[in-house]
């Protein structure tokens, strides 16, 4: 079962504001006119205002469109209530995203009630329990693609189920471009090979998909489409980044330099909490002008203290070619291993270093972040706000399952 | 009209130990008393160690996001608005 919160932010934001509701809303990275909307409501996008838009275009198809900038506390206080009723029915979920919940009911009481009862009684309860604008979309199939697909076919408050029996008929109304993972390439990939609807996509031998997408990836989707469960498949911490854009015009490593080592600082404490050191630093800026660069460099020796993955990522930017102003800056940690223990040097003291970390860490956890911020970020304390990544919320699994 | 403040405010708070349910009923804001007709969302949020709970709540003509300190014990209003677009 897929359960999916419809228009999550702006549901949300509606549910808290009364006087928000049946009005058209929209949840934006920022409100001034070129902020990116990240969630409009169901109000909104009968308007035609879409994920990705500006504020400026959402305010042309909508003149009273309510612009608001993302709350993501309230966001994460919603997951956790969703996780705590649907873990009522099952221990077997997977959080997909901040709004979005895979259930597995099989061998489970409540698998005896039916799965479409037990959907229809999720549903009275979300809006019972947690609030009475939130509406959900649940899909039921034999595997997370059916199940996700289902959940997409009737926006908002749907309730579906692919099996067996009307696969071919939901295939046959849907065209390529709304199957999830497939895209503008891979429908171009198809194409080739004369696939140019669901159906041909279904129908399609084994050989014919392998050589479509020239790897097991065409094996994968004649088992997925054929209802196999191949995606149920955890995948491990590979890197912790973060990135901002920046609204102003900065172009020089200087004056980026107390972005950078914010960001370092996000990422750094972030990876500390999660137990892990990282040994490569990558580094991506977007500038203004379309342009695109990106470096990743691996040091020697594991990292931990942001002081060192800024030094790391300094170096990196200074090797940018471009001197022009940077529109996205994002810097990650890869190459991770949890810190069992700290590799000492012959001439400088690692564990003393280790425990300073670590109490300015416990500082900044006690009285809020940033209460011990580095020089370099002077004047930057407004700048980089607390954001939901899309899909990733291992973060989120963290605090749940280690409350404060 | 949104407004985002981070203002002290008087709020009456009440507790039903039959339904365990605590909600504001009262909001003193510039003079005038404001009745709490619904709330809309309850969540809670931590600053460092400190607990605040945030009480998004609607009267009849304004909308309040209420902040409880626990720490302190004192309400801090910050964001009014009347449901229309800035």
């Amino acid at each position: 079962m897929h359960v999916d919160l419809n228009s999550c932010f702006a549901s949300v934001e509606q549910q808290a504001n009364p006087k928000l509701r049946g009005k058209p809303v929209a949840v934006a990275a920022y409100s001034t006119p070129s902020g990116c909307i990240i969630a409009p409501s169901v109000e909104a996008k009968e308007c035609g205002v879409a994920v990705g838009m500006r504020v400026r275009e959402g305010k042309v198809l909508c003149p009273g469109l309510i612009i608001l900038t993302p709350d993501p506390a309230k966001y994460r206080n919603i997951h956790v209530q969703f996780r705590q009723l649907l873990t009522e029915y099952t221990d077997r979920i997977t959080p997909k995203s901040i709004d979005e919940f895979v259930l597995d009911l099989e061998g489970y009481p409540a698998f005896s009630k039916g799965m479409m009862s037990v959907a229809g009684e999720i549903k009275r309860r979300i809006k019972k329990e947690i609030g009475e604008w939130l509406r959900v979309s649940v899909g039921i199939g034999p595997n997370r693609f059916l199940a996700k697909t289902a959940a997409g076919l009737h926006k908002p408050d749907g309730l579906d189920v692919i099996e067996k029996d009307n696969v071919e008929k939901v295939y046959g109304d849907l065209p390529l471009m709304k199957l999830c993972g497939i895209k503008a390439n891979n429908v171009a990939r198809l194409n080739h090979y004369d696939m140019f609807t669901t159906l041909d996509f279904y129908r399609a031998p084994m050989w014919k998909l392998k050589s479509a997408f020239a790897s097991i990836v065409g094996y994968y989707w004649y088992l997925r489409l054929r209802g196999w469960e191949i995606d149920d498949v955890e995948f491990g911490r590979g890197s912790f980044g973060n990135s901002y854009a920046l609204p102003d015009t900065r172009s020089t490593p200087e004056e980026l330099s107390p972005l950078l080592m914010k960001l370092v600082e996000k990422a750094g404490s972030r990876m500390r909490k999660d137990g892990y050191r990282a040994k490569g630093i990558h580094l991506s800026l977007l500038y203004r002008n379309g342009c695109h660069w990106h470096r990743g460099m691996t040091v020697t020796e594991h990292l931990f203290d942001s002081r060192d993955i800024y030094k790391a990522a300094y170096r990196i930017l200074c090797m940018s070619p471009y001197i022009t102003p940077v529109a996205n800056l994002a810097v990650s940690c890869f190459s991770l291993e949890k810190s069992l223990y700290t590799q000492q040097h012959l001439f400088s003291d690692m564990g003393k270093k280790e425990n300073l970390i670590k109490a300015v860490d416990a500082i900044n956890d006690k009285w809020g972040d940033f209460v011990i911020t580095p020089g370099r970020m002077m004047g930057l304390s407004e700048k980089i706000v607390d954001r939901i990544a899309f899909g990733n919320i291992k973060e989120l699994e963290a605090m749940i399952l280690a409350p404060y | 009209m949104i407004q985002k403040i981070s203002v002290p405010i008087s709020v009456a708070l009440v507790f039903n130990h039959k339904t365990r349910e605590t909600k504001p009923v009262n909001v003193l804001w510039e003079g005038r008393s404001y009745r709490v007709t619904r709330i809309g969302l309850h969540h809670t949020v931590r600053q460092g160690r400190t607990l605040l709970h945030v009480f998004s709540v609607e009267s009849e003509l304004l909308f309040f996001r209420l902040v409880l300190n626990t720490e302190s014990l004192s309400w801090t209003v910050e964001e009014i608005a009347d449901g229309e677009s800035n």
